[in-house]
């Protein structure tokens, strides 16, 4: 066994060793994750799981280094990204992603990425036209 | 300030280029020639093609401690560093085919499944899959 492997298993020892804690994260993420279009709230998660929502606002934090809350927002611009790439209007994206304003879709966006989603998509649309003409 | 680069030395850019680009499936963006037959040489992910660029640097030929770094966590068998997939056990399997050679299988750890395989160049390399 390498050092590597070694201390691998003693941070899983002393880390990793509550299987339904894991297990319960790990739920709530591909809950997340297939509904994150709906609106999710940090309440009906915990009832999905049988716990409090403090806790396992706690645990989702432990585990993956985010809230809840902050994991879903990545998750909500990341697919925001691929619908402008196909073409969707902004107003469009923000609601198929799950946002309820325009207003907080496009200043997350922002922040996030730096553009604001029109000039997103006008910039991707221009790139695979220029992949065309040159 | 902005992340665009990460570094990955390596002792030998040719073979580098080969490995990271047929096995492991990165594209190459750049390659410009430097002093010395050096070139700055840089790889992007097929799906992400404007992120982050991986640099493949030949240091450990010019820098001895560079080299002393790199030997020292290839023998207690710390990746250098890591790469994010979609499904672990399907890139490991794909990865075998091509002959590539793992230190460590898939294990799972928490919320995350990885595993590690050498890069023939000098370094280790896990990849990694959030669960």
């Amino acid at each position: 066994m390498t050092f590597y492997e070694t201390e691998i298993k003693r941070i899983k020892d002393s880390c990793f060793s509550n299987d339904s804690q894991i297990e319960t994260v790990i739920a709530t993420r591909n809950f997340i994750d297939t509904n994150f279009d709906k609106d999710l709230k940090l309440d009906f998660l915990a009832r999905l799981r049988f716990t409090s929502k403090y806790h396992l606002l706690r645990l989702f934090k432990k585990y993956y280094g985010l809230t809840p809350r902050q994991y879903l927002m990545d998750k909500r611009i990341e697919n925001s990204k691929k619908n402008l790439i196909n073409g969707m209007t902004v107003t469009e994206t923000c609601f198929a992603v799950g946002f309820e304003s325009l207003g907080s879709f496009s200043k997350l966006f922002k922040t996030k990425t730096g553009k604001s989603p029109s000039a997103y998509q006008k910039e991707q649309f221009s790139r695979s036209k220029l992949d065309l003409e040159f | 300030m902005k992340v665009t680069l990460i570094s990955i030395p390596v002792r030998d850019q040719e073979k580098a280029l080969k490995f990271y680009t047929e096995k492991l499936g990165f594209l190459k963006k750049k390659d410009q020639p430097l002093e010395g037959g050096n070139r700055w040489i840089t790889l992007v992910s097929p799906e992400w093609q404007d992120g982050p660029e991986l640099l493949l640097e030949p240091a450990p030929n010019h820098f001895e401690p560079c080299k002393v770094f790199q030997d020292a966590l290839m023998e207690a068998g710390f990746p250098y560093t890591q790469f994010d997939v979609d499904d672990v056990e399907a890139e490991y399997e794909k990865l075998i085919k091509l002959d590539v050679d793992f230190s460590v299988k898939p294990t799972k750890m928490g919320t995350v499944k990885f595993a590690v395989f050498n890069d023939t160049c000098g370094n280790n390399i896990q990849i990694v899959e959030m669960l």
